[in-house]
């Protein structure tokens, strides 16, 4: 009888403590910021420390990567941990506060439900310009945009009523949920969507494999941001005449781009909202607009276009 | 009576550390259903999708809010079944081979060669499976593979993978029959392969049986492996074995970094989560009431 | 009439016979064709990746090397990430299996656990990994972090422990057992100063061929333990720094996640670099492998030796 007791009481103890263990757990903390504010010290020479965290989008991964590297080495207490998970996942954290930046090729109002977007600061760093890419032997150059767009809705099915050869078109697609699909296909379907029988031939999961599928895929058609076009085995079309080029989406000819979005939190805690604020105004500098067009982006500052969340163009 | 406090009170430490363990792995287990269920539930109760749209739902198109779940639950059970036929026959005939023909090397040689097999990383199944099943693929059917992606290729690696999970539990199973059935049936005049077909196969049936469903555990949770080899197509379904398709396991891998939590697209992807953890359990089930049947059997 | 029945019997006996020897053939054939692709699936992973994989750097270079780009960081995390397993998932699994075949008592509750333990082992991994981004990331606020991380591969790790200590435990003689109770000994002292050490040799080769499992996980991870390679500064010495490598709430990218990172978003010359890593992860594995059997041999030489 005794024995029966206990191990009730030790079950009762055990849930007790787990419980304890994992309030303590909770208490812990979520940010990996440690900074303290040094609001002492000269107006001339501030000296910013802390560390922040920033995670998202992978499609500027590596050029915010590059701006943290410069960063870092200009202000050495600073650390800025960058990790990497899609869009939806540098929103929802953003929109939680568990980092101090959140990447996106979207704007949040596309993934976040509206009570989720409140607080959040859209700082738009730079601009990713897209354009449809074949794989080398298509026989085709040049394709209009009401192509483009029979192509993804599954109209045109054969590089022949392009002008082509005789060739079935294998469309290779982003994965659902996709930034650069979300702006492709806003750009070029413009509101379309393709019918349910609909079976592109692959749908992957970043434009690196894009790159690879096409290239290995007779008669592919697929699209990549700029900075992935330099490829061997394929080529970039351009579209109504137009070439894909960082001058043309400046001069608002070429439709096919979006913002890269580095969301932040106007309740950001003091002692970073200094460290992130400078790390996005470095971003965006003229220091690093060099870098920025090195890596395929475009900076902002060349503008003379703007795009509104709906996806209208007017003149800056 | 003093002498014997301590004594006791140490067999109640003991008792208590222990039961500890035990208490927080089931606590995590428990946890774990109730999330996924709530997570999952949540799709039909608060966000409002009918189940039976979402079950047999064909089109799964996350920017329209259409989420049906059947291209992957098809393509899950497609490659699992396919892989299991694949992988079956050479498994049981290996197991025979090295029970029945030939005891020493099977243990000495061949067990340790098949546990290289179980010890591969899922990874790096993937990587072959995406250069060398998949270029071999389209190189064999041309335009009808474009990509060589496809429920096929998945199938394949996944018999690779699930081959030294059932042979490994055959070999076992086919161990476990006691050597006087065999002596038996030879003393009745049969050959070895009657003996084998008709006495050690039969007697051993239900622990075959558990060694396959084991299999069919492993090939249907599997994740990055199939992920890396089946093309991911989720929209609509697949027509046949060479069109590429997704398993629920791909589905979740590819959406859970573009979904943001609490939309009913992350809910969705908990829904198949929540449909992997209930198979799951069903194989369980299985065989535990294979496991039942098999001790009724035997008496 | 008899010449005929005995006719009839010879093509009997020469049907049995043919058709025996026809399967012995055909399951030759079998294990043959198994043992060859053993051979064959190894041998293509070291060759296409031994030429990277030893390349001179590559083990000891950071990913983001200009030069000659390795996989150091991704080798740290991967052996850090599988320390901190093991320190948590160790002891409650030793915990657990003593419970069960010690203490156990015969009613639900130990039925109860067997079947959780038994429900995790037949969990897929991502849906560990997909609690653990909820549970272990949100829930309880660790973040994407190698904790996190190391609690998701801790429940990918405790079925197989439990299972190997609590047959490792039931192996050691009943005599063992009964002697040191019929001392007087109660059953904690008996299982602390008797079964242990008895089961440690088959406890210490579980242990070691678990840590090859989890050293090869990647899908529990992508969610749990993030999939950017960290970026890490060996003379830190600030323990929460993110670029620590010590600190247990930094993210991290093991070997395998790496891989399918790389996979599934290749840049120019990242398949020979998938390649190389591969290798170095398959060699990892099978030198787990082969220390979980050379260290099981050496512990029972020694402890029966003494």
């Amino acid at each position: 009888m005794s024995k029966l007791d206990l191990s009730r009481r030790q079950f009762l103890g055990v849930f007790g403590a787990t419980a304890a263990v994992a309030g303590l757990a909770a208490c812990n903390g979520t940010t990996t910021s440690t900074g303290e504010g040094d609001a002492e010290g000269d107006a001339a020479e501030a000296t910013l420390s802390g560390s922040i965290s920033c995670s998202g989008a992978t499609s500027f991964q590596p050029l915010v990567e590059a701006a943290a590297d410069d960063f870092m080495e200009a202000n050495p207490d600073v650390s800025i941990a960058i990790s990497a998970g899609g869009s939806g996942q540098g929103l929802s954290q953003i929109a939680e506060g568990s980092v101090q930046i959140g990447r996106s090729d979207v704007y949040a109002e596309e993934k976040l439900e509206a009570d989720q977007c409140e607080g959040l600061v859209d700082n738009q760093v730079c601009i990713v310009g897209m354009g449809p890419i074949v794989n080398a032997s298509v026989d085709v150059d040049d394709i209009t945009s009401d192509q483009l767009k029979g192509i993804f809705l599954g109209q045109v099915t054969n590089w022949s009523e392009l002008g082509g050869s005789d060739a079935p078109i294998q469309v290779i697609q982003r994965e659902a949920g996709s930034g650069t699909r979300a702006t492709f296909e806003a750009a070029v379907l413009g509101g379309e969507t393709a019918p349910d029988s609909f079976r592109p031939v692959a749908e992957v999961d970043s434009s690196g494999t894009v790159v690879e599928q096409v290239a290995a895929t007779d008669g592919a058609i697929s699209y990549v941001a700029f900075n992935y076009m330099e490829n061997d085995g394929i080529k970039a079309l351009t579209v109504d005449g137009i070439e894909p080029t960082q001058a043309n989406v400046e001069s608002g000819d070429f439709t096919i781009w979006a913002y890269e979005h580095m969301y932040t939190r106007e309740d950001e805690d003091e002692s970073t909202a200094a460290v992130t604020q400078a790390f996005i105004e470095f971003i965006m500098s003229d220091d690093f607009a060099e870098t920025v067009v090195e890596q395929g982006f475009i900076p902002m500052g060349d503008m003379q276009v703007k795009k509104d969340a709906d996806g209208n163009i007017t003149a800056a | 009576m003093a002498n014997l406090m301590p004594k006791r009170r140490l067999e109640n430490i003991g008792l208590g550390i222990t039961g500890f363990c035990v208490a927080l792995v089931a606590l995590v287990v428990v946890t774990l259903i109730f999330m996924v269920a709530q997570q999952g539930l949540t799709t039909f109760f608060v966000d409002g999708l009918n189940p039976i749209d979402f079950f047999f739902g064909q089109n799964w198109i996350p920017e329209q809010e259409r989420y049906g779940a059947l291209p992957m639950i098809v393509g899950s059970f497609a490659v699992t079944l396919l892989s299991t036929v694949f992988a079956l026959p050479v498994a049981i005939g290996s197991a025979i081979f090295v029970v029945e023909v030939a005891p020493t090397f099977g243990r000495r040689v061949f067990q340790p060669f098949i546990e290289l097999l179980v010890g591969i990383p899922s990874v790096v199944y993937g990587v072959l499976g995406l250069y060398v099943i998949n270029s071999l693929v389209k190189a064999i059917f041309g335009d009808a593979a474009p990509t060589g992606a496809g429920i096929l290729s998945g199938s394949l690696v996944l018999a690779i993978m699930i081959l030294p999970t059932i042979t490994t539990l055959s070999m076992d199973a086919l161990r476990a029959v006691p050597n006087q059935y065999r002596e038996g049936s030879y003393a009745l005049g049969c050959t070895r392969w009657q003996t084998t077909w008709h006495v050690v196969l039969k007697s051993a049936l239900p622990s075959l049986m558990t060694a396959v469903i084991l299999g069919m555990t492993r090939a249907f949770g599997e994740t990055l492996a199939v992920q890396m080899v089946i093309g991911g197509v989720e929209r609509s379904m697949p027509t046949g074995l060479l069109d590429p398709a997704s398993t629920l396991t791909a589905a979740l891998t590819a959406g859970l970094s573009n979904a943001t939590s609490g939309s009913v697209y992350y809910h969705a992807l908990w829904s198949l989560g929540l449909i992997l953890l209930a198979m799951s359990l069903v194989f369980i089930l299985i065989i535990h009431l294979i496991g039942r049947k098999g001790a009724k059997a035997n008496g | 009439m008899a010449s005929s029945r005995s006719a009839e019997l010879d093509a009997h006996v020469r049907r049995i016979d043919s058709q025996d020897k026809v399967a012995t053939g055909v399951l030759t054939v079998i294990v043959g064709l198994v043992m060859l692709l053993v051979v064959a699936i190894i041998a293509y992973i070291l060759i296409r990746g031994a030429g990277r994989a030893l390349t001179p750097g590559f083990l000891t270079n950071p990913y983001n090397d200009d030069v000659a780009p390795g996989i150091l960081y991704q080798l740290w995390d991967s052996f850090y990430m599988l320390l901190v397993t093991l320190v948590i998932s160790v002891p409650i699994s030793l915990g657990a299996a003593i419970f069960l075949v010690e203490y156990a008592p015969d009613n639900w509750v130990t039925s109860a656990a067997k079947t959780a333990i038994e429900t995790l082992s037949s969990l897929p991994s991502i849906v560990v990994g997909m609690f653990g981004s909820l549970f272990f990331v949100v829930t309880l606020g660790w973040g994407i972090s190698i904790l996190a991380g190391a609690c998701a591969l801790t429940m990918f790790n405790i079925p197989i422990l439990v299972r190997t200590i609590q047959q490792a435990l039931e192996d050691v003689p009943r005599s063992q057992r009964d002697a040191a109770l019929a001392m007087g000994l109660t059953r904690w002292e008996t299982t602390i100063n008797v079964l242990l050490p008895a089961a440690m040799p088959a406890i210490v080769t579980g242990i070691v061929l678990s840590a090859g499992r989890v050293f090869g996980e990647a899908a529990a991870l992508i969610f749990t333990a993030g999939s950017a390679p960290a970026r890490l500064n060996f003379g830190s010495l600030n323990f929460l720094s993110p670029t620590n490598p010590f600190n247990i709430f930094r993210p991290a990218c093991s070997l395998a996640v790496y891989i399918w990172r790389l996979t599934s978003e290749p840049t120019a010359g990242s398949t020979e670099i998938v390649w190389g890593t591969a290798t170095v992860l398959l060699v990892c594995v099978l030198l787990f492998n082969l220390l979980a059997r050379l260290l099981g041999k050496l512990l029972s030489r020694r402890l029966t030796a003494e």
